[in-house]
């Protein structure tokens, strides 16, 4: 495609010189933004892998195997080479990401289900905006209703059955917040993609003697499947990579693996935003080892979630 | 014989819009009956009567009366299920569903509850071959229908029809998106298929119409014209407009 672009520029002499120029302009900035990719990721891999290639101001190196599968970061030590392990961070990164999908999918599809296919006009309108404008808040105030509403609401609840918290903070505070943040997005691309099945398939099984709600669970959903599934993507990135939001309700645990739902927990981005700007040295440059494995750790993600998708969505060829 | 559909001053209104209008008919059992007129006619809504797939439009407001089998079913209190489990339909472009040759046939029973492995095995099998497909598909059955031809698209929406032992089949305008070849298929198959069932179709092809009817109705701007034996209807019209549309000189 691109090749073809390219030579499409050169041989053909047809274009007027506005066409050739703008052509080139917009070249321009295709390439810029492209660009950006690379320049995040080399230096986001130059400053990563500083902690595991010098020897850090005299504290030595850190170990790539230790770094991988640790299960304590820092826990009241001063700086050490050896006081990093972000195995058990990334363990309960993935899993109070999945958590929340787990919660946040079923609802969003119902929601788009209702939205698309079952309320009335103006009030499918109003449930669209304010879908929207959920979508619009800054992940801060989510953070903030965590932190105000969920925590003692979750501290409370923990105390009825004799489990104590740490204030509330940890998995499940977590998993609600990331839950309530993807749910827009969720809602959002099933609505779109629910609503552009085909008229037909609906009228077919219909006619067929199907009652609407088969229709709507076993045709409707089943056509929408591919863009239902990339909306679940899209949340699960956006879980992944959520900081600020978490880092207000996590806890920040500073060991683990902690799966319990009111043990505290921490993510890789809690972990690179805690402390980051009073911080130096090892201390500061290991938050970007952090980075560059959730770099890898969402490409993974994506990579696998995509296959699956692949294999689900193999009927709409 | 008594009528199969006897249709009684059926008048049909998109709001303000009167798409039908004082419409009687009888149509009879076990024979072709070809719906035919200019675009816009009224003959896909007359159809869409029949199996009350109009309820899905909420501006449509469906007066009169529908008989089928002595029954009305134009109340609200008729069961629709069980209509459109006799009355089954197929479109005018094949829309068969993103899911496997088997799966597609084996829908409709399925939502009625069948879960007998054997018995869908069977309805499946004895659907396609009454739809002439078997052959065509009977070793990749468990693939996708997407990747079937368009004729054989609308074959396999005729098997899946032909899966709920309807009485009667709508057919809106079921080749206008196939080519001659696949046309000519679906037209050997409504010749054999109406021994069993009772065929209603739309259709824009007067040839059609002639070579496969029994009988045909002319709707003209949402009125029933005429109606009688598809001999009689081409080669001795009682109306002049009748004729005209048949000869090709409007529509």
């Amino acid at each position: 495609m691109t090749s073809q672009s390219k030579k499409g520029l050169i041989k053909r002499p047809s274009f007027s010189k506005m066409d050739r120029i703008t052509r080139n302009v917009l070249l321009g900035f295709g390439l810029l933004s492209s660009s950006f990719i690379i320049i995040i990721a080399v230096f986001i891999t130059i400053e990563g892998i500083i902690p595991f290639v010098t020897d850090n101001g005299g504290l030595g190196r850190v170990n790539v195997w230790s770094f991988l599968t640790g299960t304590v970061w820092l826990n009241g030590q001063t700086f050490v080479s050896t006081a990093y392990g972000v195995g058990y961070v990334v363990l309960q990164t993935l899993y109070v990401a999945f958590l929340s999908l787990l919660l946040a999918f079923p609802i969003g599809v119902m929601t788009a289900l209702f939205i698309a296919k079952i309320a009335p006009k103006n009030i499918a309108n109003i449930m669209r905006s304010t879908v929207e404008l959920m979508a619009s808040i800054p992940s801060i105030v989510f953070g903030l209703v965590g932190a105000g509403f969920f925590l003692p609401i979750i501290y409370d609840f923990g105390q009825l059955f004799g489990i104590s918290s740490a204030g509330g903070a940890g998995t499940l505070a977590v998993v609600l917040v990331l839950a309530l943040m993807s749910l827009p997005t969720i809602i959002a691309l099933s609505e779109v993609s629910i609503r552009s099945v085909d008229a037909s398939l609906e009228q077919a099984s219909l006619a067929l003697g199907a009652t609407p709600t088969q229709t709507r669970f076993k045709i409707i959903l089943l056509a929408a499947k591919n863009g239902i599934f990339s909306s679940a993507i899209l949340a699960i990135g956006r879980s992944l990579g959520e900081a600020t939001a978490v880092a207000l309700v996590a806890g920040n645990a500073r060991s683990g693996p902690n799966f319990g739902l009111f043990d505290i927990t921490s993510t890789m981005t809690s972990m690179m935003l805690s402390g980051l700007k009073e911080t130096t040295g090892i201390d500061f440059n290991i938050r970007f080892s952090v980075g560059l494995l959730l770099m890898v750790v969402i490409l993974l993600t994506n990579i696998s979630l995509n296959l699956i998708k692949r294999k689900v969505g193999n009927f709409d060829a | 014989m008594d009528p199969l559909f006897k249709i009684r001053n059926l008048n049909l209104y998109y709001g303000d819009f009167q798409a039908l209008k004082s419409i009687d008919m009888d149509i009879p059992k076990n024979q072709v009956t070809a719906l035919i007129g200019p675009s816009g006619c009224g003959k896909s809504t007359f159809i869409r009567c029949l199996n009350r797939m109009n309820d899905l439009i909420d501006s449509a407001r469906v007066e009169g009366s529908i008989e089928y089998v002595g029954e009305e079913a134009n109340g609200p209190d008729y069961n629709v299920i069980e209509l459109r489990k006799k009355v089954g339909m197929v479109f005018q472009n094949p829309n068969p569903f993103p899911m496997s040759i088997y799966d597609n046939v084996a829908y409709g029973p399925r939502q009625q509850g069948l879960k007998d492995k054997e018995k869908l095995n069977e309805i499946v099998e004895k659907s396609l071959k009454q739809a002439a497909l078997f052959d065509e598909v009977s070793d990749r059955l468990p693939n996708s229908a997407m990747g079937l031809s368009g004729g054989q698209q609308q074959r396999l929406c005729i098997a899946r029809a032909l899966a709920m032992e309807p009485d009667v089949i709508l057919m809106d305008e079921p080749t206008s998106a196939l080519d001659p070849i696949a046309t000519q298929k679906i037209e050997d198959l409504i010749n054999v298929l109406k021994e069993h069932y009772t065929i209603i179709i739309v259709t824009h092809s007067m040839q059609q119409a002639a070579r496969i009817s029994d009988y045909t109705a002319f709707f003209y701007m949402g009125e029933l014209r005429e109606i009688g034996e598809t001999d009689q209807i081409f080669k001795a019209p009682q109306l002049k407009q009748t004729e005209d549309y048949i000869t090709g000189r409007f529509g």
